[in-house]
């Protein structure tokens, strides 16, 4: 168990985890090489100082009635995956789920779930798909909200984004430039590399040291999104990975 | 309007473009700065940090001490712009046309686009940022990959020409038809047009195919004018630059159509070893079944290079022989090795034993 509050707490869907199939085991989802890649992070953290508190703690969330809390479990020990808890919800009850577990992080395939917790204060992504499985986590963040004038209404879930990116940061700093089981990759939709350049420090000055950066000024997304894979993206509201 | 590039790709939903269009307009209307042309419609030239800027100490910390040491070095140094590097001089010519262009068109999207290329990290990234500013350079897009290798970006900036201090990016990027060079500094400063966007280019393996290189390489040069005689009135296959070359020559009708043929800030220049008499024809025609013009063809039957660049005072010069290269340097001209064809293969006209490839 990890501790409660040194812990980054991350909910993922349970539908997100696992397809569907016949048998006493689900296939792995879209999620699965994201929960790998937190693992490996928290094994990373561990090897460099076996007293780390600030570790990822996953926690699974069903609110599909369609799986079955059995085979979850028996599933998730099937595939050796990290789970520190399990929470069997339902779709009205998801936010107070996520409340109630502290949770810093949902992440979801679905949009309008990902929107509606979002809206409601607790910070919300969307899950990248991933053909093959990265050396690192690779986490998006999209630097038009990090530069854009104070907006009208402020999102919900800004301030729940810039505390979960000051923890993030702290974690990326126990690693070293390279090698790292964790990469921060900024991206501006539109903005010129000036404004890019803002993000870079206002990340840098809230604890977030960059990586990767990439300036589009107005370039088509797509193209660069399919290369980048991301495993989620983080921005003001829920952004669409498929864009 | 013609389009430079008749490239395909996956449109983003209108009403997401729509946002990033009017989001751009507001930016800019704050920054008075013009808004980058869409990738679609400009000339994009990559560049990479080392060539834009002067990072040969950088570099040094950087294969002396490690990636920590010179990553914390940068940081240091944030706020030191840095000095120019050898594709320096050619972007701010590309900057001279994109005025003109704004000036006759200022509605159109075809214009030089510069996009800053790659592979250091980001906390590096807002040095050279600063050193952008520093200079008032347009570079409004970049990729900063913080390691990987930035060739898989070029196509989605859908890249006309990437310019690398690194040889083995700039083959992978002419493997995937992409045209690039390595750029070398001049060893003495020429005086350079700032009115005038001057690119001069070899003929054989860089405009050109590598066919008749292979001919002279294996037969000797009798076979080889014999060979050219010929097929004169064949042309000869496109080499990696020729796209690039078709690119300049479609901005350059944009100032004939507009009455500018005189005042043209783009002028292109061949600089080839062959002899005018003896197999310059070919190259002429060629030229001419692709459609394409240059405005002035420079026949040297064999003699150096490096004098007439000097005359010339290109911002860049094209060759694929690493001969003329140092040649041309020697003289003040920057240079930029397009390695591709058989040239590779020969040092000062003999044959390398090729190391084993690096898997």
């Amino acid at each position: 168990m990890k501790d409660a509050d040194r812990a980054l707490v991350v909910a993922v869907t349970t539908r997100a985890v696992f397809d569907a199939a016949a048998g006493d085991v689900y296939g792995m989802g879209v999620a699965f090489p994201l929960l790998q890649s937190l693992q490996k992070v928290n094994e990373r953290l561990l090897e460099k100082n076996p007293a780390e508190s600030l570790l990822f703690d996953v926690v699974l969330i069903a609110t599909d009635s369609q799986q079955q809390s059995s085979r979850i479990i028996s599933s998730t020990s099937h595939y050796g995956l990290e789970v520190g808890r399990f929470c069997f919800s339902s779709r009205e009850d998801l936010v107070e789920t996520l409340v109630v577990n502290n949770v810093q992080l949902f992440l979801s395939t679905d949009r309008d779930e990902a929107l509606q917790v979002s809206q409601k204060g607790v910070l919300s992504a969307l899950l990248g798909r991933q053909e093959a499985p990265s050396e690192s986590l690779r986490v998006m963040l999209c630097g038009d909200a990090i530069v854009r004038p104070d907006c009208d209404p402020v999102p919900a879930s800004r301030g729940a984004a810039q505390s979960f990116s000051a923890r993030l940061g702290e974690m990326r700093g126990r690693f070293g430039v390279s090698g790292s089981p964790l990469s921060i990759v900024l991206v501006t939709s539109s903005g010129g590399s000036k404004s890019c350049g803002v993000a870079l420090q206002t990340l840098r000055s809230r604890g977030l040291s960059v990586d990767e950066a990439y300036c589009l000024a107005g370039a088509p997304r797509g193209p660069i999104l399919s290369l980048l894979r991301p495993h989620f993206l983080l921005g003001d509201g829920v952004i669409d990975l498929e864009d | 309007m013609s389009e430079i590039k008749a490239k395909d790709f996956a449109p983003t939903g209108d009403a997401g473009e729509e946002k990033d269009a009017a989001k751009a307009h507001f930016d800019n209307l704050k920054t008075n700065k013009p808004r980058p042309p869409k990738p679609q419609y400009a000339v994009t030239i990559a560049v990479s940090s080392r060539t834009l800027f002067n990072m040969v100490t950088e570099r040094k910390i950087y294969e002396d001490q490690g990636l920590e040491e010179y990553v914390a070095y940068q940081r240091d140094h944030e706020n030191e712009p840095l000095m120019p590097g050898p594709a320096f001089p050619f972007v701010k010519a590309l900057m001279t046309v994109n005025a003109r262009l704004r000036q006759l068109y200022p509605d159109s999207e075809e214009l030089f686009d510069i996009v800053l290329m790659t592979n250091n990290h980001a906390q590096v990234g807002v040095r050279l940022i600063n050193s952008i500013n520093h200079y008032d350079l347009t570079i409004e897009r970049f990729c900063m990959t913080g390691g990987e290798s930035p060739t898989g970006y070029l196509e989605a900036y859908m890249t006309n020409l990437y310019l690398s201090k690194d040889s083995e990016k700039v083959s992978e990027a002419i493997e995937e038809g992409i045209a690039a060079a390595t750029m070398f500094m001049a060893v003495k400063e020429n005086e350079l047009s700032d009115t005038q966007l001057r690119v001069a280019f070899d003929g054989d393996a860089v405009l050109f195919s590598d066919e008749s290189e292979i001919i002279v390489k294996e037969g000797g040069l009798d076979t080889f004018f014999a060979h050219e005689k010929k097929f004169e009135n064949t042309p000869l296959a496109q080499g990696p630059l020729k796209c690039f070359l078709e690119a300049l020559g479609k901005l350059q009708r944009k100032f004939y159509a507009k009455n500018e043929r005189l005042n043209c800030p783009i002028r292109t220049f061949l600089v080839t070893a062959r002899s005018a008499a003896s197999s310059g024809a070919r190259v002429l025609k060629t030229l001419r079944s692709w459609g394409l013009e240059i405005d002035e063809a420079l026949f040297l039957a064999g003699a150096p290079k490096g004098p007439l660049l000097q005359k010339i005072k290109p911002h860049i010069f094209f060759d694929d022989q690493m001969f003329h290269i140092e040649g041309a340097r020697e003289l003040g001209t920057i240079s930029a090795h397009v390695p591709y064809g058989i040239g590779q293969k020969y040092n000062k006209g003999k044959l390398i034993e090729s190391p084993a490839k690096k898997k």
